[in-house]
Parts: C-alpha cells; structure tokens; sequence
C-alpha cells in the first residue's frame, strides 16, 4: 500500500531561509545562489535543492516558522497574493502536510490510515481515510494508491459521500461534538486547497501506474475540497463532511483497525517526504505550471514587473540578475523557474524595443543645434576658455550627443563668447539680418514665438541677444511680415526649379517654332521650283506646237516668219 | 577594444550606440578589472579564464541583440564588429548547428590538442561521469554542448 506522492510546487518567495533552522543532514552544506536564494548542496550525491534538507524525523517540523512576506508593491500585488495568503495554519494545515513553504502552517507529525470503505461497485478498489481526514483511493490488488479519486471511481465516491452525510445529519453520532465549526474556518481551508497544484502532481518512478489516476484533475483533492469533491454542489454536506473530519484527530488512532498496517503507510509517507529532497531538483522544471495563476496571467505579471522597475530592454539578462532589485518584488516569484522568467524577459525586451523604436520614428527629428543653442545661451560666459568649459559640463548629454562634433561645439562656442563683446546695435544688426534671411514660407506673421523655425534657433546670432530683448524685436519684425505665401505660390527654390522648367519649355517651343518655318520655307521653295519646272514646260510645248503648225502657206510662212524675225540680217 | 582615437578625429558611432553604451562600458570596466587582477597566486592556466569569459559575454551580448532581441541595426552591428566590441569569428561558429553556446574558438581546435580532439567542454553532461565535474583549460567552461 502506497501513498500516492505527492508533488508541491514551491514558489520562490516559500523558500525564504526559516527563522529557526534545524541543523543540515550530514553530507548538506549552505549556499548562497547569485539571485540571493539560499540552497543546499550535498557533495556526495551532487544533488542541490532550494529546500532545507531534513532528517526524515525533523522534516516535519520544520514549518514552525511562518514569516510575513513583505511586499514591495502591495497594491499591485495583492490580488494575488490574497490567494496565497488566506489560509490559517488551523483549518489547512490537515493538507499542508506536504507543503514546504514558509507561509503553510505546521504540518502534523504523522499522518496515518484512520478507516477504509470499499467502493461499492468497484469491488477491489477502497477508499482509505487518513488520521487527518484526507482520504484516497487505494487498489490492494495492484498495490496503487491516489490522492486524486479516479474518474472512474467519482460517482461511487460521491454516493458513499451522500449517503454518510445523510447518516451524519441524525444526531446520533459520538462525533457530534463540536458541529459548530465556525464557517470562516472552512472557508479557509476550501481556500488552501484551491492553492494545492492541480496539475502539479507527476507519476513517480515507483508508481508506474498512477498515470492514469492523475488525469482527472479536479479530483484530485477530493480529501479537502468539499466543493470540489462534490462537484460543488452541496454545499452545507461540505460543511458536514468538514465538520466530522475536523474532529476526527481528536480521536486515537487505534480506534480504526485496519487491515493493512499502519506501519506500513507511515513508513510509506516518511518515504514520500524523504523523496522531496530528492526530488526539489526537478521542481523548478515542474514550477512551470503555477497553481492560482493561468501561464498567461503570469507572463503578463512579470512584464508589468519588468516595466514597472524601469527595466533597460538592451541591457543582459546578467545584470538584471545582479542588480538584483525585482527579487523583493512578489510578481518575480510569479513565474517559477528562472529559464521561464528568462524566456518571458526576452519577449519582453523585444516587445519594448519594437515600441522604442515606433516612437523614435514618430518623433520628429529635432536639429541637435537647437537644444546646444540653448545650452550655451544658458551656461555659456566669457569667464571660462572652451577647454573649461567643456570639462565643466562634459556630463551634460547635450555635450556628449554624437551627433554634433566636438569640433564644431567648439567653434560655436568661441563665436557665442566672441559675439557677447560685440556692442548690442551689432547684435540687433545681426538678428534682423538673421530674421531677413528666413523665407516668408517659414517665418510670416501668422508664425507663433513657440514654434519659430529651427533655422532660427540653430544660429549663434539668434542667442547673442538674451530673450528680454531679443523677443520684442523678434515680435515687431513678425508682425511687419505678410501672411504665409498661398498654397499655389511656390518657394523660392521650387519656384526657381519651375521657372527653369518653364523657360527649358519655352525655348523647346521656339525652336519648334522656327523648325516648322524653316521647313514651311523649304516647302514653298520647292513648291516654287516646281511650278516654275511646270511653266518653262509649258513654254517649251507651245514653242513646239507652234512650230508644228505648218498651215497651207506651208514654207512660204515660215520663211516670212524668218523674214519677218530677221528683218536687219540683210 | 577599440583603438582610441581623438574625439575630432572620430565618426560618430551609427544610430542606436547611445542605447547599449552603458552595458558596454560595464563590459569594458570589467575587462579592466580583469586584466589588470593579479594573476600570483593563482594557476597559471587559469589567470586567462576571465579575460575569455567576460570576451565571451559581451559577444554573447551583442549577439543577441542583433539577431534575437533585433535590438539593433545592421549599421550598428557591423560597426561593433570592426571596433572589436565582439568576436565575429565566434559569433560565426553560434550560427551554426552544434556550436549554439561555444564558450571560445581554442576549444574546438582540434590541432591544438594531442589527441586531435575538442576540448572537454564540448562534451555533453549525458556522456559525461555521472557527477563529474569540469573545467575546461582554455577558458574554464563548465560545458558548452548544445544538448546541455
């Protein structure tokens, strides 16, 4: 007959060292962990565990002391921590035995089987009452026990439950003592079983079969969650049940013999608590899963944590380790293995750099002139050389941004000091000349002071005058301005771009133009040729026709005709 | 780390130093420290470990900022591998499959060794002794195998 093990998920904040420390087993020694967490190494076996090794003897008493936990942020804490804090060391402590934390009430010394009912229906199987009132189920023919009544076990449990309380309600029992139990009690110890691990519970290598016990998982408290056991249904037959199990330590345990050994479960028990030892250096794999908290919730705690502290998103995940400044914080124990912590930290920092760098692209780009302008105009005095000045305020970021050169620092420096001895009518001179030099796009008379073009405010003439008297002038000249040019109206250099546009337009068009008249000319040109080509054609023609008409004078015309054109030959 | 140069003379560093510039200068403060401990009293092979592990954070640093957190642009990141701020020949070996937590480039260099193999760091815990417990002499991993 075995106990089913038992596995408690131990948050970080539990292992707090103890007040009253038992001296360590042989074989232990003590160890302080970078994260400031005390543990425990054993050479000889090279196991280490957050938790106070314990002689099998003293392990149970090592709970006494339950101190306070000192939240750094209360407020935001509370809501969770209410969950862990609620339950007294008086109505929890019959199921705290296994608990190692701090803030668990003292565990009994023993825990042994009080009674058994076999499960009707179910014939091998039993159901076994603890001194204390847990109960389990237990197979003595396959020697496997669980705390977690399984599945197929629930509704023959549940009758016996009904059918006990039923028996319960007639006042006849020895038990009925102390029936009033002050409600509040057994709400605390509905509480503390809430903050047993559901899922927490493993198979231990011993118990090969319990696997199948474990996976109904609300059922696995069903010795201390009344509500739960009975599909929370009754409640006042919670309260009865409680109320008769509260009172059963009071009995001897010799009462209820049973038929397998006492012995046999104590020593089984003692072995489950032995294991713990052992078995802490897995915890922290199983701490995953935190009881109270869905894996969502705890991430997103941890994150508000990491804000919350102005956590650098660039830095290493070392130094946030040995700054060590969220350890007092109760969210850090939130989520329970340091690779967990680690893995949300990471999203963290990428999720926060994504943001810085949105932000960083909205804001506009500021000229790094403009504040080092008004940094001079503050400090700047013609009693420190730059070299002074410069080792004086070399903490200033303005003076180690990267964006200007110390070069340059330097230059407008030495302008600034230079200009202050010049006589004030110089420096209105030069402001108005400064003032002139903006376009009337950037600076009109409908531009407020607070938003005057970084043109301006970059330039060493503009701090050469102080404020008192440069701003009255400024104001004039701004008012004397007009209005913003209109919206078609263009800049200077896109309007000297367009004006160029234009004229490249224009003479294109000219020399258009004069192409297509010069082949207008070639045209008419031709056209003349040709129409002389046609006429002299013509002439020629007629000439022939004429000569072709022979009329019936026939030669003797035609020599009159050469008489008559040749009148002087003779 | 690199070479100091006068502030007249230098490039400003690309966009986003500002941002990592404190971590760095821890690192840099704890080479210092480092390098100038007095190595007396303690093994000769060891006076180097701290030199190579603090080497080993900051590359691991900017490792990660630039190909898990992407904290960082290209510009930057080529920029803290020319200035030295990381070793890019290991940095090479973490992209590669098997050398995901390589402690240092001497202990997998098989030539070095007289038996033509890694160090003992590379060895994972599961072949290790049960307990055994190990230092490497280049630089004083206690293991660096992937599957650890």
């Amino acid at each position: 007959m075995q106990p089913p093990k038992h596995y408690i998920v131990i948050s970080l904040s539990s292992r707090k060292p103890h007040t009253c420390l038992s001296p360590l087993p042989a074989g232990w020694t003590e160890h302080k962990a970078p994260t400031g967490h005390t543990y425990y190494y054993n050479a000889s076996t090279g196991v280490s565990t957050y938790t106070r090794p314990l002689d099998a003897v003293t392990s149970f008493m090592q709970h006494q002391a339950v101190p306070a936990i000192n939240l750094s942020d209360p407020n935001v804490a509370n809501a969770f921590m209410a969950q862990y804090n609620a339950p007294p060391p008086a109505a929890a402590q019959h199921n705290q035995r296994h608990d190692q934390g701090p803030r668990r009430p003292p565990p009994q010394p023993k825990d042994k089987p009080k009674s058994k009912v076999p499960i009707p229906g179910h014939e091998p199987w039993l159901l076994v009452y603890t001194k204390y009132g847990r109960r389990f189920a237990y197979n003595p023919v396959k020697n496997a026990s669980y705390w977690r009544i399984p599945e197929k076990l629930l509704p023959a449990v549940v009758e016996i439950d009904k059918a006990r309380i039923l028996e319960k309600s007639k006042p006849t029992g020895a038990n009925e003592g102390d029936k009033v139990l002050p409600k509040k009690e057994s709400d605390k110890a509905e509480v503390g079983a809430q903050r047993r691990p559901a899922a927490s519970a493993e198979p231990t290598p011993a118990q090969p079969d319990d696997d199948k016990g474990y996976d109904s998982s609300e059922y696995e408290e069903v010795e201390v969650t009344d509500d739960e056991g009975e599909d929370g249904d009754h409640d006042e037959e919670g309260h009865a049940r409680k109320r008769q199990r509260t009172d059963e330590p009071d009995q001897p345990a010799e009462e209820a013999p049973v038929e397998f050994t006492e012995a046999d479960i104590a020593a089984q028990l003692a072995a489950m608590e032995a294991d713990y030892a052992q078995d802490d250096e897995y915890m922290d794999e199983e701490d995953d899963e935190t009881p109270q908290l869905s894996e969502l919730d705890a991430r997103a705690l941890f994150k508000d944590l990491l804000d919350d502290f102005g956590i650098n998103p660039y830095s290493p995940w070392e130094k946030l380790i040995e700054e060590g400044k969220v350890f007092s914080d109760a969210r850090y124990t939130v989520l329970t293995s340091t690779r967990a912590r680690k893995e949300v930290w990471e999203e963290w920092c990428r999720e926060r750099i994504a943001q810085l760098k949105e932000l960083r692209a909205k804001q506009e780009k500021q000229d790094p002139r403009i504040p080092y302008m008004a940094f001079l105009a503050e400090k700047a005095t013609p009693k420190l050389y730059w070299p002074e000045f410069r080792r004086k305020y070399r903490q200033e970021p303005i003076m180690r941004d990267s964006k200007l050169t110390d070069k340059d620092r330097e230059k407008w420096y030495r302008e600034h000091i230079s200009r202050l001895k010049l006589p004030q009518s110089t420096l209105k001179a030069d402001l108005r000349k400064l003032l002139e030099s903006v376009g009337l796009q950037e600076l009109n008379n409908q531009t407020r002071m607070e938003r005057l073009p970084g043109k301006l405010l970059g330039d060493v003439r503009w701090i050469s005058l102080d404020a008192k008297t440069r701003d009255p002038i400024v104001e004039a000249y701004i008012q004397s301005l007009r209005g913003p040019p209109e919206d078609g109206e263009q800049t200077g250099e896109e309007e000297e771009g367009a004006k160029k546009a234009r004229e490249e337009k224009e003479r294109r068009e000219r020399a258009l133009r004069e192409r297509e008249r010069a082949v207008a000319e070639e045209k008419r040109q031709k056209e003349k040729q040709l129409a002389y080509g046609r006429a002299q054609l013509r002439e020629e023609e007629r000439e022939l026709e004429r000569a072709m008409q022979v009329g019936k004078r026939g030669l003797q015309s035609q020599l009159d005709a050469g008489r008559g054109e040749r009148p002087n030959d003779r | 780390m690199p070479a100091i140069r006068h502030a007249s003379k230098r490039k400003p560093p690309p966009e986003g130093f500002s941002d990592i510039e404190d971590d760095l200068l821890i690192f840099s403060n704890q080479m210092k420290d480092a390098q100038n401990m007095p190595t007396d009293n303690i093994p000769k092979h060891q006076a180097q470990w701290p030199i190579f592990q603090i080497s080993h954070k900051r590359s691991r640093y900017i490792y990660e900022l630039y190909y898990e957190k992407e904290a960082i642009s290209k510009q930057l990141y080529d920029w803290l591998l020319k200035n030295n701020y990381a070793d890019a020949m290991l940095i090479a070996k973490w992209k590669k499959q098997g050398y995901e937590k390589l402690c240092c480039l001497r202990c997998v260099q098989t030539k070095e060794t007289n038996f033509n193999s890694t160090c003992i760091c590379r060895v994972p815990k599961a072949q290790l002794k049960e307990g055994q417990d190990i230092q490497c002499v280049s630089c004083g991993c206690r293991g660096c195998a992937s599957s650890d």
